[in-house]
Parts: C-alpha cells; sequence; structure tokens
C-alpha cells in the first residue's frame, strides 16, 4: 500500500492546494519554499520541479540526495493538513522524463527553464491539522496540559 | 591527512575497498566517489544488461576524441548516469583487471561488485538529431556527440604533437580516429556546413543541452604555432553560431595554449564564452616526459602563463585547466608516494587558482592506443582526496566553476562536489 494515496494524492494534484518543501544545507540550516507546483506520479512518488540550478533549495536537495537525509512536505486544503517527511532518490535534468518535464514547465510559463525534476520517496505521512496533532498529544502525553483545563 | 595504501604485515600494500573509502570520506557524496572508481577500474555488461539496449533510445556510438567511437556491429551504451544526475564518462575495458559490472535485476540497471549492488544506473539517451544526415550525407552524430546535457563537437580529430613519437602518453586521439576512419570510414575533419546544421537540428529538442563544447587535436601550423587551429575554430565557432539569437551562448572550448593575440581573436570573432587548455600534468618535469610535444613546441612555464593570461581575456571563473587525475604517478619517472604526489597536483592548482582559473580533474584511464595503456591508476582514496582537495581550493579562492560544472563536462568529479556547496554561489573575483 503506497503511503501517498486518496485524500493525499488529490491534494498533491491540485494546483490551489499550499505546497511547502523544507530542506536543510550540509550544516542542518533550514530553508523552505512554498511551490503549489508539487505534485506526485502514478508510484506514489513526489515530484519537485526546480527551476533554478544554483538554489539553495537545489543544493540542499543535493546534499539530501547524497547523504540520505530527509525532507519535508506540508501540504494542506480547506480544513486539512498533511505532513510527508521522505527521501530525495532521482535528480534528473536530461532524457525523456526530463523533456517531458521540461516542456510542462515551458507550458506553464515561457520564461520556465528547468533545471531539475526531483523525485522524492514518501517515508512518512501523518495528519498535520491542530486537532490532529492535539488530539495525538493527549493519546501519547495524558500528563501534559494544565489543570484548568479540566476544570469543573 | 595519510592517504591511500595501508602496509600488511607481508609488506605488501593493500588499497581499501569502495565500502572503505565511502565508510572513511562520510562527508564526500558517495555518488562522486562511486564514479571515480567506475571510471578507474572500468566495468563490464552482462547479457542481460546488454539486452535493456535500446537503439533507437540509447547512445551506442559516438564520436569522441579520446577513448573509442564504439563499434557498429556490437552495440554497447556509450555510458552511465547515476541517480543523482551524475555522469560517468567511461567505457568497458577489454583489459580492465578487476571491472564493476553493469547488471540489470528486476527490470532495473545496477553497477554491481562482486555481486553485490552498489547503485542504480541508467543508460545515455540518445538525443533526437542523431540518427539525422546533414545535407552532405554526413550522420549527424558523427558530427556532435552529446553527454547528457552538452552538446560535442571536436572538429579535427588528428593531433599534430603526434608527429615523431611526440604525442601524450596518456592520450589515445591519433589511434582511435584512425581506426575509425578506416573502419568506419568516420572523416577526421568535420565540415563548417555540416555544424551549422547538425547545431540547428539539435537545438530544437526542448531541454536538451546546456553549453556547447568544442575540442579538437592541437594544429601546429600557420605564421605562429597554432594560428591554423585558432582559424579552424573560429569558422566552426561562427557556424555552430548562427544558429543563436544572442552573439555571446554558453560555450566551452578545449584546446591548445593559444597566445593573447589568438585569444582575443578567438573571443571578438565568435560567441565563445570559456576557455579551457589542460595543463595535464601539472609538474614541470613530468610535463617534459608526458607531454614530450607541448614541452618541446611550447614548453610548460609558457603554457601555464598562456592559461593564466586567458583570465584577461574571458574573465576570471571563466578559465579552467584540466589534468589527468592520477597521471603524474605513471612510471616510471612519476612520482611515487601518492601523499607526495597530491602535495605538488594541489600546489601548483592553488597557484593556479590565485591567478584566477581553476584546475580541475578527470580520472586517468590507462587506454588501448595510448603509450600508458599497460599502467596502473592510483588508489581510489587518492581521487577522492584530489576531488575534495580541487574543489577546496576553489572554495578557498571563490572560483565559480559553473563553465566546467557536473552538467556541463561531467568528466570531473571535483566540479561535481561543487554542486553540493552551491558552487555558484561563489563570486567571481
Amino acid at each position: 500500500m503506497p503511503l501517498i494515496s486518496g485524500r493525499i494524492q488529490t491534494l498533491l494534484q491540485d494546483p490551489q492546494a499550499t505546497k511547502v518543501l523544507a530542506t536543510a544545507d550540509k550544516l542542518g540550516s533550514p530553508h523552505i519554499i512554498l511551490d503549489s507546483t508539487i505534485t506526485s506520479n502514478e508510484q506514489g512518488q513526489i515530484i519537485y520541479l526546480e527551476l533554478i540550478e544554483t538554489s539553495q533549495t537545489n543544493v540542499n536537495l543535493v546534499n539530501s540526495i547524497w547523504f540520505k537525509r530527509k525532507v519535508a512536505i506540508q501540504l494542506s486544503g480547506t480544513g486539512e493538513v498533511y505532513l510527508i517527511k521522505g527521501y530525495p532518490v532521482y535528480s534528473i535534468i536530461s532524457g525523456p522524463l526530463f523533456e517531458h518535464y521540461y516542456k510542462l514547465c515551458a507550458a506553464r510559463n515561457p520564461e520556465f527553464d528547468l533545471s531539475t525534476v526531483w523525485v522524492i520517496e514518501p517515508d512518512e505521512v501523518s495528519e498535520d491539522t491542530y486537532e490532529a496533532r492535539k488530539s495525538k498529544e493527549r493519546a501519547e502525553h495524558p500528563l501534559v496540559m494544565h489543570l484548568d483545563r479540566l476544570a469543573k | 591527512m595519510m592517504c591511500a595504501v595501508s602496509f600488511q604485515a607481508s609488506g605488501q600494500t593493500s588499497e581499501l575497498t569502495l565500502q572503505e573509502v565511502l565508510e572513511k570520506y562520510n562527508d564526500v557524496s558517495p555518488f562522486v566517489i562511486i564514479k571515480s572508481d567506475i571510471t578507474r577500474r572500468s566495468f563490464v555488461y552482462t547479457d542481460r544488461a546488454l539486452q535493456a539496449l535500446d537503439k533507437d533510445k540509447h547512445q551506442y556510438q559516438q564520436r569522441v576524441l579520446i577513448g573509442s567511437n564504439g563499434d557498429e556491429h556490437a552495440a554497447v551504451p556509450v555510458s552511465l548516469l547515476l541517480r543523482d544526475g551524475t555522469s560517468i564518462i567511461a567505457m568497458p575495458s577489454p583489459g580492465a583487471r578487476n571491472p564493476y559490472v553493469v547488471d540489470r535485476i528486476d527490470g532495473k540497471l545496477y553497477i554491481t561488485d562482486q555481486g553485490r549492488v552498489v547503485e542504480e544506473v541508467e543508460y545515455w539517451y540518445k538525443p533526437h538529431y542523431y540518427d539525422q544526415f546533414t545535407s552532405s550525407g554526413k550522420p549527424m552524430w558523427q558530427v556532435a556527440s552529446a553527454r547528457p546535457q552538452r552538446l560535442d563537437i571536436d572538429p579535427n580529430s588528428h593531433c599534430h604533437f603526434w608527429s615523431g613519437g611526440n604525442g601524450c602518453k596518456f592520450c589515445n586521439i591519433n589511434a582511435n580516429s584512425t581506426r575509425s576512419h578506416k573502419e568506419r570510414n568516420m572523416e577526421k575533419q568535420l565540415k563548417a556546413q555540416d555544424v551549422y546544421e547538425t547545431v540547428k537540428e539539435a537545438l530544437k529538442q526542448p531541454g536538451a543541452f546546456t553549453n556547447l563544447k568544442m575540442s579538437s587535436g592541437s594544429i601546429l601550423s600557420g605564421q605562429e604555432i597554432f594560428d591554423d587551429e585558432v582559424d579552424m575554430y573560429i569558422e566552426m565557432l561562427q557556424a555552430a553560431g548562427d544558429n543563436f539569437k544572442e552573439r555571446k551562448f554558453p560555450s566551452t572550448l578545449v584546446a591548445s595554449a593559444f597566445n593573447e593575440r589568438q585569444l582575443a581573436k578567438i573571443y571578438e570573432n565568435t560567441g565563445l564564452m570559456t576557455y579551457t587548455s589542460d595543463i595535464e600534468i601539472p609538474n614541470e618535469a613530468l610535463f617534459a616526459w608526458i607531454c614530450k610535444g607541448k614541452h618541446k613546441e611550447v614548453g610548460y612555464r609558457e603554457w601555464k602563463r598562456r592559461i593564466i593570461a586567458a583570465v584577461d581575456i574571458f574573465g576570471a571563473g571563466n578559465v579552467s585547466s584540466g589534468i589527468v587525475g592520477g597521471c603524474e604517478m605513471a612510471k616510471p619517472h612519476g612520482i611515487k608516494d601518492e601523499d607526495e604526489a597530491l602535495k605538488i597536483v594541489l600546489e601548483e592548482a592553488e597557484d593556479f587558482a590565485s591567478q584566477g582559473v581553476s584546475m580541475v580533474h578527470c580520472v586517468w584511464v590507462p587506454m588501448q592506443g595510448s603509450a600508458f595503456h599497460n599502467q596502473v591508476t592510483p588508489s581510489l582514496e587518492y581521487y577522492v582526496q584530489l576531488a575534495k582537495g580541487l574543489s577546496g581550493i576553489r572554495q578557498k579562492y571563490r572560483l565559480n566553476i559553473d563553465m566546467d560544472n557536473y552538467r556541463k563536462c561531467g568528466n570531473h568529479p571535483d566540479t561535481d562536489l561543487d554542486r553540493g556547496i552551491g558552487g555558484a554561489t561563489f563570486q567571481c573575483h
């Protein structure tokens, strides 16, 4: 059963959904970008299209694929938020798949000069709304709360 | 840091294995380490892997200056690409002592070592223009070859330094071009019209190329040495350049060490943006032995001076010089100790960098047809330290290597490493 399916897969295909990609550099310094074009492929892998060869995100993704470090994607639509963590597994810079996405980018905006097609293999997926996180906290850490919350 | 070889009780030396090197240098891209070792040790294909070659999709023959142009009767993939986009510029070597094996497992291609999977690989794809012909009937793949993101045009595959046995000892250029001419009727010299038409066709493929590179064997003739080579490049670069709407376009020339007048002439009359002249062996005494013709006709110091002088014309970050990494240890006159060799190479690289020139290395492959075909390359650890050292020098001098990076060329483990530190964010002087 792929980690990415159902509602999450639908959100990944929705250009109106909010999609944030978080990466870290070689020293662990974080960096995030907002990119509504993040999507997924038929294998349930996430596709990120990097338009700037020397961007901080691209450099960070290079280090992630080299040293097997996770990146994170937060995905949100109306009333729902998901957190996906995974590993970059392919950095595609040539060949038929690259050409497919190169044309797709150019169709979106003729100025777009695609640098790299990043394929990210999901490793963890969780619901990330406040309600979901709070519910998990209550279940796993029942002693962690302010008492006035329990007052009559 | 001590490098490369450890001594066993028997007194024999033992190199670190790939796995040991990966563990020891865990701050270095494993893809770069694997690439270096595959190039160094070479590889072979299983029948299963060869069956995965699709002649409609993949490259199996290619015009190259050094190496082999392939054999149309025994289709073998031109080369390999790793998952992170790292190119491997290597081909199977019949004489390899301990080659890796490319195998097909569960529908995917892997490089394996002693039966163990090392990494997934992919064959190089064939660009759309490859099977087309120019108006003169020339197959376009014989006019321009293609690396994964680079268009290569080598207008003259005959080197005059070979006359009288003065060719560089690591190189097989004339042996390769003579064989290809004899067996496959591949011409050694290209025509400008063929170049124009091939580039025109290549540019029709969206996103296929990020750079155009030209290189050739040296031509010594002319009023002054290399004048005819300069004129040939101008003609060819103009023919290629006629296809671009802007006068200057991302391009590299890998050529003889031209003097300032010749460099200015090329720069002013073509769309060329960057220039490389390889010092090959960064040591005067070894250069005199290994690159005998170059030393005799120009000399190490003058060759180096001319490369540095090119910075005034092309700008810092737009001039590089290549070395055949490890060839400085060739027998019998090469440096015997790896630590000593590394020190000498990196000191000379730093001298270049301090004057605006990046030094880049390829992994020495003792090729058939070269004088050094029976030699043995240094250890894998030597190459890891060499790549780290050269990349570190560029960081120190804030030299940008966009002109020769992982995507532009793919033959330099050291510039592959720059990709992981945001190489292009360095400012030029």
